[in-house]
C-alpha cells in the first residue's frame, strides 16, 4: 500500500477500528507507522488503552500515534499572529484588532482551517520521518471538504498575490515616475506569507494528487446506505483527483448463525456484499468480521490479522 | 529694460511649458488613486467579513492582518461610503461636482 493512508466512511461504519487495525499490522511488519486522529470526536486511544495528546507518542514497537487537536491548534495560530501584532503595531491598533481575531476565533469553518493546516504540516514534515502515515479521518462530508481545500485555496491564494503584487507595483509607480521595483514587492511582509502558503499548498497538492504516494481507504458496511454514500464520495474524490484505492468492508457477519434473525440479516448482506463487489471490482476489497465483543486494546491484533 | 522684459517673457514662457507639459502630476494622481483601488480590492478579498460579507478563508488571512491593520479603518470607512460607482467613475474625470 501508499505511504500515506486516509480512512474514511460514513459515521459509525468503523473507520477508528478500521485504521487502527491496519497502522498496527504495519507496525508489526516492521515499518515505522504513525496514526494520526482527526476526528473532532477522538477514538484511537480508547482501541489502544493509551491517552494519545498532540505530541506524537510512541504506542508500541514501530507504532506512534498523535491526535490533532484543531481548537488548540486554532489558538496556537491565534496567538502566533496578536505576538505579530504586538512587534508591528501601536498599541491602540492592537487592541482593536484583537477584538477582530477574538471574532474570528468563534467563526465557522475555523477549526477545520485549523485541522487542515496541521494536516499538511504532518504531511510535509513527516513524509520522511515515517515509512507509513495512516490518517483516520472524520465522517465522509467532512474529509471530502477538507480534501477539496487545496484546490480551493490554491486557486484563491494566486488571486490575491496578483492583486498585491498589482497595487504594490502602482503604489511604486505613482511615486517613482513610472517605476517599478520587483525585488522591493517580492520582499513585502505579505506576498511573502501569501506565497508561503501556496508554497505549503501545492506541495501537498502534489503529494496527496500521487497516486503512488496517497491512497483513500473507504470503510463501509454491507448495507444499503454505506454503500450509495461511498459511491458518492469516490466519485467526488475521483473529481479532485484523490486515489480511492481500497474498500474496506466491516462487520462481516459469521457464518455459522443459528436465529432466524440473524440468518435474514447474512443473507441481505450477501446480496450487498455482491453490490460492493460488483460497483467497486476496480479497487481493492478487504472484507473484516465482526467481533463478539468490543474493540479495545486486547482484541484489535486479532483484527490486525486481516489487512 | 529690454534685456529685463525679455528675461521675463522668456521665464514666463518656461513656466508655460514647464505647466503645460507637466504630464506626471495628473498621471501620478491617477496612478494613486488606482493602486488605492487595488489594495482596497485587495484587504476586500481578504477581510470581507469585517464588512458583514462572509468568506470561509477568514482564518488563513489572519496571519496578514498585522501589515495591513493600519489601513483597515480607513479601508472599512471608504467601503461604507461607497455609494455609487459612476460618482467615482466620473469623479476620475472631474465630472462629479
Amino acid at each position: 500500500m501508499n505511504r500515506i493512508i486516509l480512512f474514511g466512511g460514513k459515521g459509525g461504519v468503523g473507520k477508528t477500528t478500521c485504521s487502527a487495525s491496519y497502522a498496527l499490522s504495519c507496525a508489526k511488519a516492521g515499518k515505522k507507522t504513525l496514526i494520526v486522529s482527526t476526528d473532532p470526536a477522538h477514538s484511537t486511544a480508547d482501541i489502544f488503552g493509551k491517552s494519545i495528546g498532540e505530541e506524537i507518542i510512541k504506542l508500541e514497537e514501530n507504532l506512534y500515534a498523535l491526535e490533532i487537536n484543531s481548537e488548540m491548534e486554532s489558538k496556537k495560530y491565534m496567538n502566533k499572529v496578536k505576538g505579530d501584532l504586538k512587534n508591528v503595531l501601536s498599541p491602540i491598533i492592537v487592541k482593536e484588532i484583537n477584538k477582530q481575531i477574538d471574532a474570528a476565533a468563534i467563526s465557522p469553518g475555523t477549526e477545520e482551517a485549523a485541522l487542515f493546516d496541521k494536516m499538511v504540516e504532518i504531511i510535509i514534515e513527516k513524509y520522511d520521518a515515517f515509512e507509513k502515515i495512516v490518517f483516520d479521518t472524520a465522517p465522509t462530508g467532512h474529509t471530502v471538504r477538507l480534501l477539496s481545500l487545496p484546490h480551493l485555496l490554491g486557486a484563491w491564494l494566486d488571486t490575491l498575490i496578483e492583486k498585491r503584487v498589482k497595487a504594490l507595483g502602482l503604489m511604486q509607480m505613482a511615486n517613482n515616475a513610472g517605476k517599478k521595483n520587483k525585488e522591493e514587492i517580492m520582499n513585502d511582509p505579505v506576498i511573502k506569507i501569501l506565497s508561503g502558503r501556496l508554497d505549503k499548498i501545492n506541495k501537498v497538492k502534489d503529494i496527496i494528487m500521487d497516486k503512488e504516494k496517497v491512497s483513500f481507504a473507504f470503510v463501509l458496511n454491507a448495507e444499503k446506505l454505506p454503500i450509495e454514500e461511498t459511491k458518492k464520495a469516490i466519485k467526488l474524490l475521483e473529481e479532485y483527483k484523490i486515489n480511492v484505492g481500497y474498500i474496506v468492508v466491516n462487520r462481516i457477519l459469521p457464518d455459522s448463525i443459528e436465529s432466524d434473525f440473524w440468518n435474514n440479516k447474512k443473507q441481505l448482506e450477501s446480496k450487498y456484499l455482491q453490490e460492493i463487489f460488483d460497483t467497486f471490482k476496480n479497487k481493492k476489497i478487504i472484507l473484516i468480521p465482526m467481533l463478539n465483543s468490543d474493540m479495545g486494546p486486547n482484541n484489535i491484533s486479532e483484527i490486525a490479522k486481516y489487512w | 529694460m529690454d534685456k529685463e522684459k525679455f528675461k521675463e517673457i522668456l521665464e514666463n514662457f518656461k513656466l508655460f511649458f514647464q505647466g503645460a507639459l507637466d504630464f506626471n502630476r495628473k498621471s501620478r494622481s491617477i496612478l494613486e488613486k488606482e493602486a488605492h483601488n487595488e489594495m482596497d480590492n485587495f484587504i476586500l478579498l481578504c477581510f470581507a467579513d469585517m464588512l458583514g460579507l462572509p468568506i470561509p478563508t477568514t482564518y488563513y488571512t489572519l496571519e496578514i492582518l498585522p501589515y495591513i491593520a493600519e489601513d483597515l479603518e480607513d479601508w472599512q470607512r471608504r467601503m461604507m461610503d461607497r455609494k455609487s460607482i459612476w460618482g467615482e467613475r466620473w469623479g476620475d474625470f472631474d465630472l462629479d461636482a
